[in-house]
């Protein structure tokens, strides 16, 4: 066997079994070590955002508050940025992810998911002069959206003749739609309402919804007992209303009714 | 959402960013100008493979983007099995990356002394530490002071890649409030100020150090 060979080897061992590791931790060691470390992002309003006090807020944050409690530990929250979130979960800095992390295909290669808690809605909004009311519609008309989002992949794929123009938050994204740079924006209906309320005379709105994603808690692969605890968790959390609540609350709307039915 | 804009608890917020920016900013110039002063002797070193390990260094270090080489550090180590908080991650790629860059600012610092100084210092049968200590360094010393502090400008600005590990400092905070009260211009315009506030004086200090320097060897002229 060659050298390069046997350390190309050994370097692979050493990979995969730094990579197993982590997975080890499971719902005892959460419990043993009396906290649980959930990251959010505090850079998505509505969902993880600081008040006016610089204290987390948002329906993740309450949401991870509502878990750490009813699972008798003490919540560290993970700041986290949007790319970050995944890499946290798997370098072991985080045990949950609950960061308005849509469940894809893609994602499930790397994490494992619970059943939905939520839901995330990539919508639409334009002035109410502006006559759009599918897609086709958005053909050469310059789009706001937030880089790497939903939104961004679905605009990418299904309206190629749209042009694109990508932000880096959705701070960014509701100052260009408030101020004039676009006059039409991709993203969640509760935010198209803050852009509504920001810029009064611009007169924007809902024009329609793209899609509807499913908002799940990730954790690293093979934690059977932390899946079936979050999972169960959840199903609780939504039939007693307090999952709608906290949703509710901040985003403005109720959690779609086809999530609470389908957790059973 | 916020909507009272602006309030005294977020410019507090701001200034622990700051704050933590400048911290940031001095362990990268201190640790990396540590290393940097080693990695220049070594450039310089008559043993060939010294010279060429701190070459191969540089060029990988200069030719990588600082982004990369902090995820390396907070989550490439991690995933090793080596815990790091998101200060001592950022503090390691920091000074990773001011170590390469100010190792070569300083090699040609050392090598613009003139020829004549080494051979002078030769003919004395000074050492080769000797001859470096005492001739050299304290010339190359002078011809550094400029573009050394005129580098520190860059360690500033780029401490504000570390938010991506997580790291609260003055951009990232920047970002937390400006997601909260949706006010970018205002945010950013504080940050910038702030960013301005820090970086100016040492372009001023540099430019003065440019200039006195020019007079010391002009004045040292025969």
């Amino acid at each position: 066997m060659s050298i390069p060979r046997i350390l190309r080897r050994t370097v692979l061992a050493a990979a995969a079994g730094a990579l197993c590791l982590p997975a080890m931790a499971d719902l005892a060691d959460i419990k043993a070590a009396g906290k649980i470390r959930i990251g959010i992002d505090l850079s998505a309003p509505f969902y993880g955002y600081v008040d006016d006090k610089v204290q987390p807020a948002g329906s993740d944050v309450d949401a991870a508050k509502l878990l750490a409690q009813d699972l008798g530990v003490q919540l560290e929250i993970v700041n986290t940025t949007n790319s970050a979130r995944i890499p946290n979960l798997l370098s072991n800095k985080a045990d949950l992810i609950i960061s308005s992390l849509s469940i894809t295909p893609e994602r499930q290669k790397a994490v494992d998911f619970s059943i939905p808690y939520g839901a995330i809605q990539a919508a639409v909004g334009a002035p109410k002069s502006l006559a759009i009311k599918g897609i086709d519609d958005l053909a050469g008309k310059t789009v706001a959206v937030t880089r790497g989002g939903p939104q961004d992949k679905i605009l990418t794929e299904r309206a190629p003749q749209a042009k694109v123009v990508r932000f880096d938050d959705e701070a960014a994204s509701i100052t260009a739609a408030a101020s004039g740079q676009t006059d039409i924006v991709a993203i969640t209906p509760p935010i198209i309402a803050a852009i509504a309320k920001r810029a009064p005379a611009r007169e924007f709105e809902v024009k329609f919804v793209l899609q509807s994603y499913q908002l799940g808690v990730a954790m690293r692969k093979n934690q059977p007992e932390l899946m079936n605890w979050v999972n169960g968790w959840i199903k609780t959390n939504l039939h007693n209303g307090k999952l709608g609540d906290i949703h509710l609350k901040h985003a403005g709307v109720p959690i779609p009714k086809d999530i609470i039915d389908g957790a059973n | 959402m916020v909507d009272g804009g602006l309030n005294l608890h977020h410019l507090q917020f701001l200034a622990v960013g700051a704050l933590w920016t400048v911290c940031l900013s001095l362990i990268a110039f201190v640790g990396g100008g540590i290393a940097g002063g080693a990695i220049a002797l070594c450039r310089i070193s008559p043993l060939k493979p010294l010279r060429w390990l701190t070459i191969a260094w540089i060029q990988i270090i200069q030719g990588t983007p600082l982004l990369v080489v902090l995820f390396v550090c907070y989550f490439g180590l991690s995933i090793m099995g080596l815990e790091l908080p998101g200060l001592v991650a950022a503090s390691i790629a920091m000074i990773i990356y001011v170590s390469a860059y100010l190792g070569e600012i300083w090699r040609g610092c050392i090598e613009a002394v003139p020829r004549t100084q080494w051979e002078a210092a030769e003919c004395l049968a000074l050492s080769r530490w000797q001859r470096m200590r005492l001739v050299v360094l304290p010339q190359a010393l002078r011809i550094a002071t400029p573009p050394t502090v005129g580098f520190m400008v860059q360690i500033v600005k780029n401490t504000s890649l570390a938010s991506i590990v997580g790291f609260v400092e003055l951009v990232r905070a920047g970002q937390l409030i400006n997601n909260s009260t949706f006010q970018p211009f205002l945010v950013y315009l504080i940050i910038a100020a702030v960013y301005f506030a820090m970086c100016y004086p040492l372009s001023v200090w540099s430019r003065r150090l440019e200039q006195r320097l020019h007079f010391g060897q002009r004045a040292a002229a025969p």
